[in-house]
């Protein structure tokens, strides 16, 4: 191999330069240390440094701190203790089991974005105004719409006066264990699903059209239509809309939590987060350290999963 | 691709290695004490009479150490104390720091450094220390008092055909009065927000005096406290059976504390609050508002054999966390209890400050009421509690509120969390 001149002769000519070529045919040869081995290190050296130093190493040092103790044992290795403690404690509980509730919420959202899209997509009358109005919510900060379904959901608040005008009994939503995490999560879902539309709408501009025409030639009614045709059409975006949505949901309510319930009644609307800057605010960091790696394994197993589901799918396109 | 693996492996590997003996002993570090500067934490001035307060503090800091920086840092007071943790457990925290006396000193002790003998010649001109001490060490001084008096509408009272000049002083006085208010108003008897969880720990302080004895009360605040006994169950059951007699206003669950439900009490919405009596929620805001109709009524008579005290303590005192500058923490300490600046403050920023030789110069009544019964106060029950204790009496308050747990359950849960 000739020596190429430039960086761009190198992209060219090598699909994976830096890394020498070894064909089962060819003896294995001494590498040599040249500037062509050397560089993509170097080029990627800056982001290892990076992802090392801030997100490796804090990383670590927070496992290792989650087998400390608190307090007057501050600094004191006290092995699996603060786990043992979490797995029995009343909240740790509650926010295990609320991570549950909001997985079950995850593909609502995904249905409510995937129908919406659906309409706008197929032109309902409006839609353009309906595009940017469901995008809106997006923009906002989760403190400005906690504080503003605040007052849509109190107890005296608008919904309530509009259920109580039609003789529907009044609920205190946010101050209820059974209808306070649902209904931050479904605040939540109005104020995110818009980013998951318009995935949705890219997606949609990847449908095949002859599909769609030829459907509509076979005389498929609407209901068909979207089961036989754009379901499979949009199976990849389907499946990155469910994990980036899954990731919002389990890492962006924290926000939505502080202001709206605070976590209450009781520990109904706890979640891992929450929780973690609870128990840091208490003056037990290693604890909530120890919360964090629960948390951690919890996004971790779930990613994985997901992931897997994604690749599958993948495949089989 | 091995090659490229193996060093980073040694450097975690070397990253775990130091890291494990490390933990999180970090103490603040001495490295600024020669450069004379003072690093302060607090959460800010709510108002300009708080910064007026603070320049004053600021003056007679720097008479005594003209050549000292002081860097006061404002953090937000809702992250305050998870912020603080961090800078301390990282080695980055400030010199001194700000604290709510009672259970957030208390938890924080190990971090602190005591004060007792510095602060010994100042003791007999301040009120309210107990809530700066543990364990027979003394970690700051108190420059306000917070107490939890009961605040009512004149205006309401008179509306409902009660008399506005005589309050309720029983139990029973107060349950025909709030029985009144609800059927002779459309306004609630109590305004309660307990979205923190709040709610109890005023309900708790606020009528303790009237529902323990003064044994059991002293007692409590030595840390001797049984949930299961008779009175501790008591309040318990109160705190249920006000709710669902109707005493607050409705979502009292979802109503934050700070400070819709005291917008209720100022905006004419509720006949009662039991509020603050410095820096928020207190005698010259509500004053503000409902002017003479204001007024203060001591905790009611529950039982028998009680004396009823107001519930006041020391609010916030700075505490030195680095042990290199206790020097200059314990002057920046004196400079905040200075007489002429908090006689100052007391007036322009609506505080009943520590200092008792300072008379409070204000026409507003419910302000002198309070002042008056200085004298005979008590410290505030819930501040003795522990994080854990308080935090899970935060969650049973909500759960009583809406019928979810039973006294009983309440009070065995709080039993173990104090072991």
């Amino acid at each position: 191999m000739t020596a190429p001149t430039s960086t761009r002769a190198v992209v060219l000519s090598d699909p994976s330069p830096g890394w020498p070529r070894r064909t089962p045919k060819v003896p294995r040869r001494k590498r040599k240390i040249t500037s062509e081995t050397v560089t993509p290190y170097l080029l990627v050296l800056p982001v290892l440094l990076i992802l090392l130093v801030f997100r490796i190493y804090p990383l670590l040092l927070g496992i290792n701190f989650s087998f400390t103790g608190d307090q007057e044992l501050n600094g004191v290795f006290v092995g699996f203790d603060n786990y043992l403690f979490l797995l029995q404690d009343e909240r740790f509980q509650a926010s295990a089991r609320n991570v549950l509730v909001v997985l079950l919420f995850v593909p609502i959202e995904v249905l409510v974005a995937g129908l919406l899209a659906t309409f706008i997509f197929i032109k309902v009358p409006g839609h353009r105004f309906y595009r940017s109005v469901y995008f809106l919510p997006v923009v906002l900060s989760p403190i400005i719409i906690g504080a503003i379904f605040n007052i849509v959901l109190g107890a005296n608040g608008p919904l309530n006066a509009m259920a109580d005008s039609v003789g529907l009994p009044t609920v205190d939503y946010l101050g209820q264990t059974m209808t306070a995490l649902p209904s931050v999560l479904a605040v939540h879902i109005w104020a995110t699903f818009g980013m998951a539309l318009v995935i949705f709408l890219a997606g949609f501009s990847t449908l095949d059209q002859q599909l769609l025409d030829a459907a509509k030639i076979d005389g498929a009614n609407f209901p068909q239509t979207i089961w036989h045709v754009i379901i499979p059409g949009l199976s990849q975006t389907i499946q990155f809309v469910f994990v980036t949505t899954t990731i919002g949901m389990l890492t962006g309510l924290f926000g939505l939590l502080y202001t709206m319930t605070a976590g209450g009644p009781g520990a109904a609307s706890y979640l891992p987060e929450f929780l973690i800057w609870k128990l840091n605010g208490e003056a037990r960091p290693a604890l909530a350290s120890a919360a964090s790696v629960f948390l951690l394994l919890i996004v971790l197993v779930i990613g994985l999963i997901q992931i897997r589901v994604l690749r599958r799918a993948t495949k089989e396109s | 691709m091995k090659r490229f693996v193996a060093p980073v492996a040694i450097g975690v590997g070397a990253v775990l290695a130091l890291s494990a003996c490390g933990g999180a002993a970090t103490t603040p570090s001495g490295e600024s004490a020669e450069d004379g500067t003072l690093v302060i934490w607090n959460w800010g001035n709510s108002d300009d009479a708080a910064a007026a307060y603070q320049d004053e503090v600021l003056a007679v800091f720097a008479e005594q150490h003209p050549d000292v920086e002081v860097e006061i840092v404002s953090q937000p007071f809702d992250q305050y104390y998870t912020l603080l943790g961090s800078a301390i457990e990282a080695g980055t925290g400030p010199d001194l720091a700000l604290f709510n006396g009672g259970t957030q000193l208390k938890s924080r002790t190990d971090q602190l450094t005591p004060v007792t003998d510095e602060l010994a010649d100042i003791h007999d001109q301040l009120a309210g220390w107990p809530a700066f001490e543990d364990g027979g060490e003394t970690y700051s001084a108190p420059m306000f008092l917070q107490g939890f008096p009961i605040y009512y509408n004149k205006a309401i009272f008179a509306e409902a055909g009660l008399d506005p000049e005589n309050p309720p002083t029983t139990w029973d006085e107060l349950a025909d009065a709030c029985d009144t208010i609800a059927s002779e108003t459309d306004v609630s008897c109590f305004a309660l927000g307990n979205k923190e969880g709040l709610g109890i720990e005023f309900f708790l302080s606020g009528f303790g005096s009237g529902i323990f004895t003064p044994e059991e009360y002293d007692a409590w605040i030595d840390g001797e406290r049984d949930w299961e006994s008779e009175h501790a169950t008591q309040v318990l059951q109160l705190w249920a059976d006000t709710a669902e007699d109707g005493w607050y206003n409705d979502g009292a669950n979802s109503t934050a504390m700070f400070n819709d439900s005291f917008d209720l009490f100022s905006g004419g919405q509720a006949a009662m609050v039991i509020g603050l009596s410095s820096g928020i929620a207190h005698w010259k805001q509500f004053d503000d508002f409902l002017g003479d109709d204001l007024g203060f009524m001591m905790p009611v008579t529950v039982n028998d054999g009680t004396t009823l005290a107001l519930p006041i303590e020391g609010g916030i005192g700075y505490g030195v966390l680095n042990e290199d500058k206790l020097d200059l923490g314990v002057d920046w300490i004196k400079a905040t209890v200075d007489r002429d600046a908090l006689a100052n403050y007391s007036i322009a920023g609506g505080q009943i400050v520590s200092d008792t030789t300072i008379e409070l110069d204000t026409d507003i009544q419910s302000a002198q009421d309070i002042v008056a019964e200085l004298p005979g106060s008590k410290p505030l029950l819930h501040t003795s509690l522990g994080g854990d204790t308080l935090d899970l009496l935060h969650r049973v308050g909500q759960q009583l509120l809406i019928g979810e747990i039973t006294v009983e359950d309440a009070a065995s849960q709080l039993a173990a969390s104090e072991g």
